[in-house]
């Protein structure tokens, strides 16, 4: 069951990657400030495809799922992510001083609101958190990998088991170690600004982002003959996965614009206040359209869940969509207005490179359905 | 831990033993033909007699005036609002069993979802009892709805607590379309089965004709997919609405942005807890435990440990803002919540609804019907708590210590409450000897071997 990916694919992926560390090498040269905030958007980015793939790992086995089995090697390869994802973060650490204001021990003892944060934003501790929750990553990403490609041999059913377990001690540490990322990276941009749901928010965008990724890799698969035996059964829950997670991102970012604005308290509003003017109220309606409205009706009819283009389209649109958010998310602290070049379009080319590379590298040394699964067979089985 | 195998390879069955279908018609129905037992009638006093102390409370509130309750300045809002809050929150189960589930596509909802549904009925009639109450002018309530008077009176839009009136009248129409939707070829199936003339007129008219035909069932599908995809955003946004009502305003405590979501995933915690709760019963005295199977309650008790750790996350990040903002008022709400003169009801929601459902964690437990039954009613006085420690911490100290207050509850407000449980019990016995409390035709079609298989 090993395939290799094509070589033309394959240089595509090498060539991105090489495109993409240019832009990253000549941005840091001539505007360091503008890159290292595309680098937080860049490494936010790839950080959700990573831990969102562990995620759905930990999901299929927590909840028993058996229709996702036979796609899961894809989900595996792309959790390979999680030990590149801080080599990504790596130039930032240089240049924290430009992205963080709370790195500013200056302003910060004049402020009494943020000294009253450094125990939580000082920079030790940020950089601990940092290689705790990536090496927590790892940790889960090698022992669910582990298991999962040693049953490929054995068959062991006890694997299944060892898995679900890890799958229930993960769940509550992906849940924590997502919601700090979340706040360092985004909510700590603005360091007077605080919002409760922001965890949730990334979150919703970290499952959307994998599940597209996951989505256009096995449809992609599939029409090259790689994942023959999926029915249209098994690309309907994808697109249904989709759907639901469109609405999920909706419903956590309206609540979270709703409540700011009703209440109109000024240490909250100033944040949305932010994404309102110079040009950034047009990015924010381009995200409700992009990242809710088309998404929904282009996934909405049922046929539509089953329709490998539009299943490939809408995967391709919902990763821009993630990119938009993330976008929306960090760019309004790098200067008032819209902000957009060569630097912004250049960093997703390093990401996307980076996960062809990955996954050619996967694919030769693994094979691309997990065979020993017990669950396979009903997997394959699986109909609406 | 356990060193029992587990075959992956196959799937559990969704009801136990292969029954035919004519066993499971017999099994169901079984209650509805034969006049009630001695125990039924007991348990129909208990609750007729709470019921009667709730309807006299409410009597009593009509006449003299909402004087006689606990409410005050500053708490204005007390035992009403946490009711209100606290029954809908029940009535979250069902329609999310019905609706969320079917969509998808989990097959042991079906042994299930028609009494979950019939429980979010009875919840959301109690839940609604208590804003009309607390309106204190119960004789005025189509002023809720806005229509064109003369007077030119109109209701407040942007008031949350309107939104609320929409939002539980419309969820409370849909799941009664829903569940009567699903009744429909019971009732034929009782229609048909009935030898009592009377029984037979009133199953006739209320089964609408039905014949099993196919024509019927494909119409019958359809119409149940709609339902259940308009029904999936209701169960979320009842509660979002709920949550509204607090997190809107400027009360140090209740707005924070995470409410919505919090809300959800508590409704459904605590409506799974009861639904549970009131299963275990049932399926004893009904001898249904083939058809609401132990895994049935293995999978509600999972449901419980998810919602009931994602409200124990939404806790420890409320603590965590309310301590990052830097806002002295947030930062002292939270700790007068834990240290302050409420501290008690704070510590039995987080010991009731974030560590002891931790113990689902363990398979035993899990399984053991007297465990998950002890969890499962501390999971509700740990909801319970929840909405009362909302209310009324934020509300008796916010921003100007000279204007707090305290708030203690008074015989007439556990009066209330304990009537809304008689009405719910009430109500559920009542059911159960009317209606088949399982979808007869469901659970025939998830039996072992009655599915279509594919090649």
């Amino acid at each position: 069951m090993k395939k290799e990916l094509p070589s033309k694919v394959k240089n595509i992926g090498w060539a991105l990657l090489f495109v993409g560390i240019v832009i990253y090498v000549i941005g840091y040269t001539v505007n360091p400030r503008e890159a290292a905030f595309n680098n937080v958007i860049g490494f936010l980015f790839i950080t959700s495809i990573a831990v969102g793939s562990i995620f759905l790992i930990a999901l299929e086995y927590i909840a028993g799922a058996v229709w996702s089995v036979p796609m899961r090697r894809v989900n595996e390869f792309l959790g390979g992510l999680v030990l590149v994802a801080p080599l990504v973060a790596l130039p930032m650490f240089f240049h924290l001083h430009d992205i963080f204001h709370w790195t500013d021990l200056g302003a910060v003892g004049t402020d009494e609101l943020l000294k009253g944060k450094q125990p939580y934003l000082n920079l030790n501790f940020f950089i601990i958190r940092f290689v705790v929750v990536f090496a927590l990553w790892n940790l889960f990403y090698w022992l669910f990998v582990r298991n999962s490609l040693k049953q490929d041999l054995s068959k062991d059913q006890k694997l299944t088991t060892q898995n679900i377990r890890l799958a229930a001690v993960f769940l509550p540490v992906f849940a924590i170690t997502l919601t700090v990322t979340a706040v360092d990276w985004a909510m700590s941009l603005e360091p007077h600004w605080f919002s409760t749901i922001l965890g949730v928010y990334y979150f919703s965008g970290t499952v959307l982002a994998a599940v597209a990724t996951a989505t256009y890799i096995i449809v992609k698969f599939h029409e090259n003959g790689y994942l023959q035996n999926l029915k249209r059964d098994h690309f309907y829950s994808l697109g249904a996965l989709l759907f639901a997670f469109i609405n999920f991102w909706a419903y956590i970012a309206f609540s979270q614009f709703l409540l700011i604005w009703y209440a109109n308290l000024p240490e909250e509003t100033i944040w949305f206040m932010k994404r309102w003017e110079g040009g950034m109220q047009f990015v924010s309606v381009l995200l409700i359209i992009v990242h809710f409205a088309v998404p929904y009706f282009l996934l909405l009819p049922q046929e539509a869940k089953m329709n490998l283009k539009r299943l490939k389209f809408m995967s391709i649109w919902i990763l821009f969509a993630h990119l938009l958010d993330l976008y929306w998310l960090v760019m309004p602290t790098y200067a008032n207005g819209v902000t957009i070049g060569w630097m912004e379009i250049g960093f997703p080319v390093l990401i996307v490179g980076l996960i062809i590379v990955m996954l050619g590298y996967k694919m030769k040394r693994h094979n691309l359905v997990p065979v020993g699964d017990p669950k396979l067979e009903r997997g394959l089985k699986f109909r609406l | 831990m356990s060193t029992t195998v587990i075959d992956y390879t196959k799937e559990l069955p969704v009801v136990e033993g292969r029954p035919t279908a004519s066993q499971i018609e017999v099994v169901v129905t079984a209650p509805l033909d034969q006049f009630p037992p001695r125990k039924w009638w007991y348990a129909f006093a208990v609750t007729l007699s709470m019921l009667s102390i709730g309807g006299f409370c409410i009597g009593m509130s009509l006449y003299k005036g909402l004087g006689l309750w606990g409410v005050n300045q500053p708490v204005g809002w007390g035992f009403d609002i946490v009711n209100f809050v606290f029954w809908v929150g029940i009535g979250h189960a069902g329609t999310l069993i019905s609706a969320i589930l079917f969509l998808l596509r989990q097959r042991w909802r079906t042994g299930i979802a028609r009494f979950a549904e019939a429980m979010t009925i009875f919840a959301v009639m109690c839940a609604g009892l208590f804003p009309l109450m607390h309106t204190g002018r119960q004789w005025l309530p189509m002023y809720l709805t806005p229509y064109p008077n003369q007077h030119g009176l109109w209701v407040n839009f942007t008031s949350p607590l309107l939104w609320d009136v929409f939002a539980v009248s419309t969820y409370f129409t849909v799941s009664l379309v829903f569940w009567y939707l699903g009744l429909i070829p019971d009732l034929a199936t009782l229609r048909d089965r009935t030898t009592s003339k009377i029984k037979k007129t009133i199953y006739s008219i209320f089964s609408l004709g039905w014949r099993h035909s196919n024509r019927h069932w494909q119409h019958y599908e359809r119409a149940y997919l709609i339902l259940a995809g308009f029904a999936t955003p209701l169960v979320l946004s009842v509660h979002t609405i709920v949550s509204f009502d607090f997190a809107v305003s400027v009360i140090p405590g209740w707005h924070t942005t995470i409410f919505p979501p919090y809300f959800v995933a508590g409704a459904v915690f605590s409506g799974f807890a009861m639904v549970q709760n009131v299963l275990i019963f049932v399926r004893q005295y009904f001898n249904l435990k083939h058809i609401i199977t132990l895994d049935h309650l293995e999978k509600m008790n999972k449901v419980m440990v998810l919602t009931g750790s994602m409200v124990g996350y939404a806790y420890a990040m409320e603590f965590f803002i309310a301590w990052y903002s830097g806002s002295q008022f947030e930062t002292f709400v939270f700790l007068n919540r834990a240290l302050g003169p409420y501290s008690w009801a704070y510590w039995t929601m987080v010991s009731c609804n974030v560590i002891f459902p931790q113990l689902f964690w363990i398979k035993k437990i899990r399984r053991s019907i007297p465990a998950m039954f002890l969890i499962g009613i501390t999971v509700n006085i740990g909801m319970w708590f929840e909405r009362f420690v909302i209310v009324v911490t934020s509300l008796s100290r916010d921003f100007l210590p000279s204007s707090w207050g305290h708030y203690t509850p008074t015989l007439y407000d556990a009066g209330l409450f304990l009537g809304s449980f008689g009405l719910f019990f009430t109500l559920i016995l009542i059911f159960v000897r009317v209606l088949p409390v399982v979808s007869i035709s469901e659970v025939k079609a998830v039996v072992e071997g009655a599915q279509p298989s594919h090649h």
